[in-house]
């Protein structure tokens, strides 16, 4: 069947990025924009979504959040996750606000060209924030539609072991660092989330929120694109399954794809996009051969590292005062590592045991996404490839040193007992190799670069390669994994994918 | 989530093996296990509560002895669901004992860990951070359970 009405533009994925385009784009009352979301957009906004501290009830519990199974080289798993939800990552996520560091900009530039750089992005970063602590500066912005919240700021007064902590980094020599999203952030950050009035504030409720009442924004939620249409090389609209099944080709010249970094690399090949022998083996008809796609995966690989207690700690999961931005080895220029103090485990018969979580904010070598099948319903399969290289284990052994200073310096160590995990006695890269987990930011697997460039999928003006009329805008275009949380990093995409849309 | 290690302790490998056969002797040894009930010679239930910052969750377990082959092949399975996430966790555990004196034996023990469903999400931290002091424990009350007291 097909959808009597049209669109100049349709955005695919209501997520993070995707909700920023499709407000963006639908600014021009001239344009009529669809945007298609798998999961629901449950309106009012569920408590368990808006309310930061029902997090692990979020992640645990809800139906918004979707897992992909991933194997270490032992054959041991553990779950990556995205959000299947208007908002996507943005209305599950911890809420954390970290721009890129200006040496991540450093690098797409080498991807991207100019346009790619720091200064040339700073007003687009100014223009997304409003930021009450360093707002209406030359790095900051008061205005924007992303409301920042420090529920602490360093010099606030906090519990004894922040404060503790906070003293033991300091006599390591890592130095306070009120704002953590300056071009080069280093030490003891005081931490923004999204938040405004205790409310989470995801893509679809600082940007799609304003923009529903337009009469040129169509939204259809619950509603899964199988695939691209094209007619040669071209986009000409969407496939599109509804929750009871039924299949609808809804026509627009434009198309955007947002749907993350799992999906769009999902979708592009379901629509004959990608690499061409994996395709025809799953018997999809290669139209446009893009080795790329699905390849370039990158994301933070994160280790535990467990202390027994003397005490309970009461810091929050989702939302810890402060974190450290650090380095593996003090002779690197960028720090490598956000380490966080974790609330208490307690089970019955035992003393409390402190965890402590190392996030190590490169990775030297890249995974991959591939189609488990032709199905657009079953999942991608990911092979992240995290701690292949040999430089990314050496890099959390040196966090682990880290952690072990700080946790026997006397203030720390008035809270940190023994280390449990690793056990003194086995080798640290074994367990770091054992049981690595992520930080859940994926990036790199519709990455930008140009033509010639066997692992590109998109310029760096978004445009697939080889076909006309279709972007992707999300995080999987992004070249390698910032140092920094990434949410923030797909709202810039959003934005730059809107300006882009704007100049034709 | 595999797990691998030795326990030594200084008691004949008959006298051990007699402890960790029975399923009662052996849960009254591992720590924060409650409401153990005795299903039969082979099996128990129980259960586990623990905590994670803000989350409080109860694991209901049952375990059972399928194999029990003196000294060196003691296979049991675990199985149960936690009461937040309704995830399953499964536990194939496999020990020996080999003895290296009168009174010296050392348990060997391997076990694989699987997780199916959202308490993947945190489980397996919560059970690497746990099990070392776990098996320490166990370690202690088996040996103060089995070994003669020195004077
Ligand atoms: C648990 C968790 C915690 C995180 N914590 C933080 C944090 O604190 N701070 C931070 O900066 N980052 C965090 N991140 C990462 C951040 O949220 C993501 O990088 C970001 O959301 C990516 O945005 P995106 O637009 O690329 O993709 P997404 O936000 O994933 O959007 C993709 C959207 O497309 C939809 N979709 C997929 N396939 C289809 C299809 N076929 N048809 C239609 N729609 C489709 C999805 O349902 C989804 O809504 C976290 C991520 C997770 C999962």
């Amino acid at each position: 069947m097909t959808d009597p009405a049209t669109y100049d533009i349709i955005v695919i994925g209501g997520g993070t990025a995707g909700c920023v385009v499709a407000a963006r784009a639908s600014e021009d009352p001239s344009r009529r924009v669809l945007l298609i979301e798998d999961g629901p957009d449950p309106r009012p906004i569920p408590d368990v979504v808006a309310d930061p501290k029902r997090q692990s009830e979020l992640i645990l519990e809800s139906p918004y959040v979707r897992m992909y199974d991933v194997e270490r080289p032992d054959g041991s798993s553990f779950p990556l996750l995205s959000g299947r939800i208007m908002g996507g990552g943005s209305s599950v996520n911890n809420l954390a606000v970290v721009r890129p560091m200006a040496r991540d900009f450093e690098t797409w530039s080498a991807y991207g060209g100019p346009d790619w750089s720091y200064d040339a992005l700073l007003p687009l970063m100014r223009a997304i924030e409003a930021d009450p602590d360093f707002g209406d500066s030359p790095l900051h912005g008061a205005d924007g539609p992303l409301h920042l919240h420090r529920g602490y700021h360093l010099d606030d007064p906090a519990d004894p072991p922040v404060r503790a902590l906070i003293r033991a980094a300091g006599d390591l020599g890592l130095p306070l660092c009120h704002d953590l999203n300056v071009p080069a952030p280093y030490g003891v950050c005081a931490s923004p989330y999204n938040l405004k009035d205790g409310r989470r504030q995801s893509t679809a409720v600082a940007y799609l929120e304003p923009a529903r009442q337009r009469p040129n924004l169509t939204i259809r939620a619950d509603t899964m694109v199988t695939r691209v249409l094209l007619e040669d090389r071209r986009a000409a609209g969407v496939e599109t399954r509804s929750s009871d099944g039924e299949l609808l080709q809804v026509r627009a010249p434009r198309v955007v794809l947002a749907a993350g970094v799992f999906h769009s690399p999902q979708v592009l090949m379901l629509s004959g996009i990608g690499p061409e022998e994996e395709l025809a083996s799953l018997g999809i008809a290669p139209r446009v051969p893009l080795s790329g796609v699905g390849s370039g995966y990158q994301d933070h690989a994160v280790v535990y590292v467990t202390f027994q207690g003397t005490t309970d700690l009461r810091e929050t999961y989702v939302i810890p005062k402060v974190r450290l931005i650090a380095k593996s080895d003090p002779s690197r220029d960028v720090p490598d590592l956000h380490v966080f103090m974790r609330p208490s485990i307690r089970m019955e018969g035992m003393p409390p045991l402190l965890p402590v979580s190392l996030h190590l904010l490169e990775q030297r070598t890249t995974g991959r996404v591939r189609l488990a099948s032709a199905d657009p319903s079953d999942l991608p399969i990911v092979e992240p490839a995290l701690l292949e290289h040999p430089d990314d284990v050496a890099a959390l052994l040196g966090g682990f040193e880290l952690v072990r200073r700080l946790t026997a310096h006397p203030a720390l160590g008035a809270f940190y007992g023994p280390l449990l995990t690793p056990a003194p006695d086995t080798d640290p890269a074994d367990h770091i190799r054992e049981s690595y987990i992520t930080y859940y930011h994926g990036v790199g697997t519709c990455r930008i670069g140009p033509a010639d460039d066997d692992g590109a999928v998109v310029d760096p003006r978004l445009r697939v390669h080889g076909v006309e009329g279709l972007w992707v805008a999300d995080a999987s275009v992004l070249p390698t994994v910032p140092h920094a949380n990434t949410n923030l990093a797909a709202i810039l995409i959003g934005e730059i994918a809107a300006r882009e849309l704007s100049a034709g | 989530m595999k797990l691998d290690g030795t326990i030594d302790i200084a008691a004949p490998a008959a006298t051990v093996w007699a402890v960790i056969i029975e399923p009662t002797d052996l849960a009254a040894c591992v720590p924060g296990v409650r409401d153990v009930r005795r299903i039969d010679d082979r099996t128990f239930e129980g259960g586990v509560r623990a905590s994670v910052g803000p989350i409080d969750g109860d694991f209901e377990f049952r375990s059972v002895l399928t194999r029990a082959e003196f000294p060196s092949d003691l296979v049991v399975e675990v199985e149960g669901t936690d009461s937040v996430t309704k995830s399953r966790v499964v536990a194939h555990i496999e020990a020996a004992l080999v003895e290296s004196g009168p009174a010296a034996t050392t348990l060997r023990y391997r076990a694989v860990v699987t997780t199916k469903g959202r308490l993947a999400i945190i489980g397996e931290m919560v059970l690497r951070a746990t099990a070392g002091m776990m098996i320490g424990q166990v370690t202690r009350c088996l040996r103060a359970r089995l070994e003669a007291p020195t004077s």
